[in-house]
């Protein structure tokens, strides 16, 4: 930096600028924005130099590529040293005021040595990072955070950025002002008087089901599935989509009636290639309108989703086989089996990731983000992708700061430290939450696979990150337990356990997340901020059901776990029990159910008789 | 870098005095970001995520005691109603496909062969069919999950459906 240049602008320096009325009518505006990261010697300091002082900022910045933003030196080769010791260690500072320079150690004894009035030495407290642009204060010998000082700094990085990025929008900060398309949620529950008049107005479902008084409290809903010969996989698929909760009220409130479908009247040759008879039309969706119904009517005995079975071999003819099949798979296939029929009824659906296409997709679809960047010049390409769910790879290695790891299963301890696979010789536990830091983790995309720039013309080394641009109603989590090698024609399954929370918060993952992290975590608002509900709660999500599987790859049985009202049932075929909530957190989780907190039921502890 | 003696210090002296000051730069660089964010506050979760962490542990820990009461297992088990049931499903119902009456827990592999599924009928039916049918089978693997996440650069191998139907399966491997 030139000794010319002062990084800060005090309005009473710049009289020709002065004549501009301050932007926001009080300098006491840029104290209270940051909440926590000011201290009181930079508030004073701004109150003293009134609006906008970091105006021209941006100008002293350099941002090299991927971010990363320092004071620029004019000229670029200046040796900058300190003040006092002349050196030159690791961290320099420059004063914001009289761009003095020092280092880490000197910088502190700066507002009592500096040459000017008393009445002026709070203009000395603080000082930037020259390498890391990041203030200090003396008086507090701490870093401090400005959001106006923030915003400057974001200012010169998406300059930098926008030269060569070709986004369909430009990556210009955005004042916080989200938008408002619906009303804020506010959490409410029924207070004493609310909850007299809730219980004295309604009558509760007739308890046939409290008939057999040795189980007090039965949810509704709950049934058992026979197993048709190893479907398994099919039915505790089937048990957690009959309890995600916009899927059950969709079902439920009679939106896709089995009874008028327009597909029933007309006749479809199916996709299978070996029919070439028209056969009676084939709907998933009214099969499984089929299911809810007889899953809440009440009735105890295990139903046999034979007709299920029929509809969807008919929808999957390549997955038609006796044998055990994948969860997962059937997972993926049912929903797309879904959207296929009620696309149909519509017509000509809407862009695929709106959701609008299909109570499949309104329900699990959500919006992946895809950054590739070059880590020569920044460029930056974006795309989006729509998702049903999210596939993890189980990562092995990973842990946690937390203090967690000390109680493993007894086993370990006995079994000889051959095994290279037991979690306890890692001494790392894994976590859905680490999987999900892995899954949009940046990751250097090897030599081979060089991106082609469109800023610097040439296939250049890059940084791929994915996040999530838009969360679905319900997040399904796949852990990819299953690796099958083409290579070594060989097929193993992957026991390791994995840790998985009841409440998990997504907003780690989200695209603003991402992007703010990659700008330094900067005090400011981006692009990807806009999210469908004005409120944080919207990333927060509640665990509803766990499937399971146990055993080994080719001779397993998979179990699902669901969480009505704070209970959780286990659903293995036909067989529906309740189990203790530990049960669940141990169990060997596979495929993983959260759904918007909003929409999650929790029933009040109180009880009003 | 500080090195206005640079004469009188050796190469060793001064490499590993480089060394130290590139170390300390990424140490700060480090310090630096997590002092933000954890002065904005942007690790709010930390004590909820901790929080699971430990139910976890207590969990695995009370569950693998074998004092305690294991987890009905097995299929000789009451359920929530006050059930039990066979190990194989007896309930007899019509096949959708061919009338018969079919008792449940034999209906998959009654089915199977009922619509011409399966490896064994289909086996039967490539052998007399052309290849082009098999070719056809093979590639709708692939159709069936039209927005599988893009993350292909680092699924394991064959981790994206279209290689084989039975990917995942839990039967023997299939080479089609």
């Amino acid at each position: 930096m030139s000794k010319s240049n002062h990084l800060i602008q005090p309005e009473s320096e710049n009289p020709q600028i002065e004549n501009r009325a301050p932007e926001n009518g009080s300098p006491d505006v840029y104290t209270a924005t940051t909440g926590g990261g000011a201290c009181e010697h930079l508030s004073e300091l701004l109150s003293r130099v009134g609006s906008n002082p970091f105006r021209n900022f941006p100008d002293c910045v350099k941002v090299r590529p991927l971010g990363r933003a320092s004071i620029r030196r004019d000229p670029p080769q200046l040796f900058v040293r300190c003040g006092v010791c002349r050196q030159a260690p690791h961290r320099l500072y420059t004063c914001v005021t009289c761009a003095a320079v020092f280092c880490h150690v000197h910088v502190a004894s700066h507002p009592a040595d500096v040459d000017v009035d008393d009445s002026d030495r709070s203009l000395h407290y603080i000082a930037v990072d020259v390498d890391r642009a990041e203030l200090f204060c003396c008086g507090c010998r701490d870093q401090v955070y400005d959001r106006d000082f923030d915003a400057a700094v974001v200012l010169a990085q998406t300059e930098a950025a926008v030269i060569g990025s070709m986004q369909e929008t430009p990556l210009l900060p955005v004042e916080s002002t989200r938008k408002r398309r619906r009303v804020e949620y506010k959490p409410w529950t029924p207070d004493v008087n609310e909850q007299v008049l809730i219980v004295g107005n309604s009558n509760p479902f007739p308890s046939q089901m409290s008939n057999d008084s040795a189980s007090p409290e039965v949810q509704w809903g709950l049934r058992g599935l026979n197993n048709l010969g190893n479907t398994c996989f099919m039915n505790s698929v089937l048990q957690a989509l009959l309890h995600t909760p916009p899927l059950r009220n969709y079902f439920l409130s009679d939106k896709h009636n089995r009874y008028f479908c327009q597909r029933k009247n007309s006749t479809i040759v199916t996709r299978s290639s070996d029919n070439t008879n028209k056969n009676p039309v084939l709907c998933l969706a009214c099969d499984l309108d089929a299911m809810f119904s007889a899953v809440f009517s009440g009735n105890q005995t295990p139903i046999s989703p034979a007709k299920f079975l029929y509809s969807w071999w008919k929808h999957a003819s390549n997955l038609a086989s006796y044998e055990q099949q994948d969860a997962h798979e059937f997972f993926i296939s049912v929903l797309d089996g879904i959207h296929e029929t009620m696309q149909n009824d519509k017509g000509k659906g809407p862009s695929p990731g709106s959701g609008d296409c299909c109570i499949a997709h309104r329900v699990f679809s959500g919006i992946l983000r895809s950054d590739v960047m070059c880590t020569a010049c920044g460029f930056t390409s974006t795309t989006y992708d729509p998702c049903i769910d999210i596939s993890l790879d189980l990562e092995l290695s990973q842990g946690t700061s937390a203090k967690v790891t000390s109680k493993k299963s007894h086993k370990s301890h006995k079994k000889k430290e051959a095994e290279p696979r037991k979690s306890s010789q890692n001494g790392r536990l894994s976590t859905l939450m680490g999987c999900l830091d892995h899954f949009t983790r940046p990751e250097k995309l090897g030599s081979d696979q060089k991106f082609f720039c469109q800023h610097c013309q040439v296939r250049q080394e890059s940084l791929k990150q994915m996040s999530i641009r838009k969360l679905p109603l319900v997040s399904c989590f796949h852990i990819k337990r299953f690796e099958h090698s083409v290579i070594k024609k060989m097929s193993r399954k992957v026991d390791h356990y994995l840790q998985f929370p009841f409440s998990l918060d997504m907003s780690p993952y989200l695209s603003s997340s991402i992007l703010r992290s990659r700008f330094g975590n900067r005090i400011f608002s981006f692009e990807g901020d806009e999210q469908d509900t004005s409120c944080e709660s919207s990333s927060e999500f509640e665990l509803f059901a766990v499937i399971t599987h146990t055993g080994k790859l080719d001779a397993g049985h998979y179990v699902t776990y669901l969480r009505l009202s704070n209970q959780w049932y286990k659903c293995d075929d036909a067989w529906i029990t309740q189990v203790s909530e530990n049960i669940v957190r141990a169990a060997q989780g596979y495929m993983m159910f959260y759904v918007q907190k909003m929409l999650y039921y929790k029933a009040s502890e109180k009880k009003v008789s | 870098m500080s090195a206005s003696r640079e004469d009188n210090i050796s190469q060793p002296q001064l490499s590993a005095h480089v060394f130290d000051e590139l170390l300390d730069s990424i140490i700060t660089d480090v310090a630096s970001e997590c002092h933000r964010v954890a002065k904005l506050g942007l690790d709010r979760n930390l004590e909820e995520e901790e929080e699971e962490l430990r139910l976890s542990a207590q969990a695995r820990a009370t569950v693998a005691d074998p004092s305690n009461s294991s987890e009905t297992n097995g299929k000789y088990v009451v359920d929530i109603f006050g059930q039990t049931h066979p190990p194989v499903a007896t309930e007899i119902f019509e096949c959708m496909n061919c009338g018969r009456s079919i008792m449940a827990g034999r209906f998959a592999p009654h089915l199977e062969k009922c619509m011409g599924k399966g490896r064994k009928a289909r086996l039967k039916a490539t052998r007399s069919s052309t290849a082009q049918n098999r070719y056809t089978r093979g590639s709708s693997a692939s159709t069936y999950s039209p927005y599988s996440t893009p993350t292909s650069t680092s699924r394991l191998p064959n981790g994206s459906s279209g290689v084989s139907g039975h990917e995942y399966s839990n039967g023997s491997l299939e080479d089609l």
